[in-house]
């Protein structure tokens, strides 16, 4: 099995284009393979999970922030896509970026007046926010239809093919998720990820070395929190009905399970996490009542057991300091042999 | 004019229960020097412990408040075990997901075994009203205010003259140097976590039977209250969170006469806000181990 993976990696090293062709037409294959639309609906909310719980991660895991009511920009892309397309009859293509900028402003209106403390006032007032939103989403019954929700939300038009089936939102999504990959990828790589990883690291050493906390944290804010927008933009035609109930506080924790499940700091760490928690709530839709206690034991496992997570960034602060202690262990190990 | 007053003295009595919350959160923050996400789900357990025992015993306000203590103090432990004991050198985001974690194991658990619907709380005071002047002020809010002083004097009591008490300082303020002067410093912020939990889970019962109504998800929004009152004083100083929670009581009845019920917990997302931006350290002058 390792001799099998080794072969792979070399594979990859060397040929990097035609292994990223060989991925793509796998995953453009996945639909031919699954003509059921109940398992084309359960690779959706993969990829849908994987793009919210991808966004989640580049606040949580790569800057030292800890944001808990994701579910509340998550919440603001999808009204923002249906009131919008229901009303002013835009197009789907353009609410996405819109919807995005919209959650982007809003992450910012919530992390100003926590930028100059420590990471926990953040968590909590986006506790906060999350549930403000939901109760504004309830109760402002002219905008958005208060408990009643918004129905008949327009699917989006691709040349003409409207996109209706699971099969159509399986390439929407993949394109999403890809390009949200893409993208992350190159603004890890820049300065502004190379700022966060520092401030991850230690916010104060950062502070004198000259990087500017409050403006990079900010723009980390916002950058999570638009991906957050453009999922909830995505999602609203998906489901074609939208209410208060699909935002709530529980739905910001499944999405942060998944960030600790599957491994933050990385970029694969999420998708990972995504897939296990969906796989899982599979698993155990028969008794679908304990499905959030699965995920709290997983989340506490895991935080005593390998608190990166799955895949997660094992050279980082994430992992708690455990590297050390076994490299200290087998430093001493060897002073005794 | 008659109907704000009565809201100003709804607000005054909600806001001792929210003081009480506050206090809590502050001794449990002061001690353990880490954030707690647990402490509404340890409300809602003092809430119910609360009403099994007037379901199966009796409708003793004594023994329900013994009830909510002990079982909330219980949790507190399991807490303490499991988000604290092994994490104070690790860095703190750790033990803050755990809290996470353990708040949502709580929470269904909860609604499992419980039932996710609200239920009424049992009629344990007998419920008259006093008419002075224009007020009108019930039974259970004058035992509510009274049970909040009583509470606090204890607290301040026990904090400030016993031996325990100074045990407790010396580790909210420096750990190590606590265990260098002979204090078991795990045991001693085990009963300070412990202690707050308890009083939490009393403010629980306390609010159950002031609205009659307890539900398992009733947690969330009043933890979140208990954080915003003790931001107050920097979220350790137990004097000014009891400020902060009588506050965030008289604004949420004030603002709801204004405004419509169904914004309740608008009001103390708004004052934590405003808090933050004015000052986010806190008013409080005490130095401790600030979170």
């Amino acid at each position: 099995m390792n001799e099998l993976f080794s072969k792979i990696k070399i594979f990859y090293e060397k040929h990097k284009l035609i292994s990223f062709g060989i991925g793509l037409a796998l995953l453009l294959a996945i639909p031919a393979l699954f003509p059921k639309s109940y398992i084309m609906g359960i690779i959706d909310r993969i990829l849908l999970y994987a793009l919210l719980a991808g966004g989640l991660n580049v606040i949580n895991g790569y800057s030292s922030q800890f944001c808990i009511g994701y579910a509340a920009f998550y919440c603001i892309g999808a009204y923002t896509e249906a009131i919008m397309s229901l009303r002013l009859n835009f197009n789907f293509w353009i609410l996405l970026p819109i919807s995005g900028i919209f959650a982007a402003t809003a992450g910012l209106l919530v992390c100003l007046p926590t930028l100059k403390l420590k990471g926990k006032y953040l968590s909590i007032v986006t506790l906060g926010f999350s549930e403000i939103i939901r109760l504004i989403a309830l109760n402002w019954s002219g905008l958005t239809g208060g408990p009643m929700g918004l129905k008949g939300i327009p699917v989006p038009n691709f040349f003409g093919i409207k996109i209706k089936s699971s099969i159509s939102y399986y390439y929407i999504f993949l394109g999403l998720v890809i390009i949200f990959l893409f993208a992350t990828s190159r603004v890890i790589k820049s300065k502004i990820g190379r700022a966060w990883l520092s401030i991850r690291e230690d916010e104060l050493a950062a502070r004198s070395l000259g990087v500017e906390t409050s403006k990079y944290k900010a723009l980390n804010f916002m950058y999570g929190a638009f991906w957050a927008g453009v999922a909830g933009a995505a999602y609203a035609p998906y489901t074609r009905y939208i209410d208060s109930t699909f935002f709530t506080l529980d739905e910001g924790f499944n999405i942060l399970s998944m960030v600790i499940i599957g491994g933050m700091g990385t970029l694969i760490g999420p998708v990972a996490g995504s897939i296990v928690v969906n796989l899982l709530t599979e698993l155990l839709r028969p008794i679908s009542e304990y499905r959030m206690v699965a995920y709290a034991i997983l989340i506490i496992v895991m935080m005593w057991l390998r608190p990166q997570g799955l895949f997660g960034a094992s050279n980082s602060i994430l992992s708690g300091g455990k590297i050390k202690k076994k490299e200290e262990r087998r430093k001493k190990k060897e002073v005794v042999v | 004019m008659e109907y704000f007053l009565n809201q100003l003295v709804n607000g005054i009595s909600q806001g001792a229960i929210y003081a009480l919350m506050a206090i809590s959160y502050s001794v449990v923050v002061g001690v353990t020097g880490l954030i707690t996400f647990t402490h509404g789900e340890v409300i809602m357990i003092g809430a119910f412990a609360s009403f099994y025992i007037f379901q199966f015993v009796g409708n003793n306000l004594i023994l329900g408040f013994v009830a909510s203590f002990i079982a909330s103090w219980l949790i507190g432990m399991v807490i303490y075990y499991v988000c604290y004991n092994r994490f104070f050198e690790s860095p703190s985001h750790i033990s803050l997901i755990c809290t996470i974690g353990i708040s949502m194991l709580i929470k269904n658990l909860a609604q499992i075994y419980f039932g996710p619907n609200q239920k009424p709380m049992l009629n344990v005071i007998d419920n008259k009203v006093f008419r002075i002047g224009v007020l009108q002020i019930s039974m259970i809010q004058i035992i509510i205010v009274i049970t909040v002083i009583v509470l606090a004097g204890i607290l301040s009591f026990f904090i400030n003259k016993t031996r325990w008490g100074i045990k407790l300082r010396t580790v909210s303020q420096d750990k190590k140097a606590a265990s260098l002067m002979g204090v078991n410093v795990s045991r001693t912020a085990m009963i300070g976590n412990c202690i707050g939990c308890g009083l939490a889970g009393i403010s629980g019962m306390l609010i159950s039977v002031y609205y009659q109504t307890l539900q398992a998800t009733m947690g969330g929004s009043l933890g979140m209250k208990a954080f915003s009152s003790s931001v107050l004083g920097g979220l350790t100083d137990t004097r000014f969170s009891a400020l902060g929670g009588l506050a965030i009581g008289i604004i949420e009845n004030l603002g709801i006469a204004i405004s419509s019920a169904s914004f309740r917990d608008i009001f103390a997302f708004g004052f934590l806000i405003l808090i933050l931006i004015i000052r986010p350290e806190g008013f409080a002058t005490k130095k401790g181990a600030r979170p």
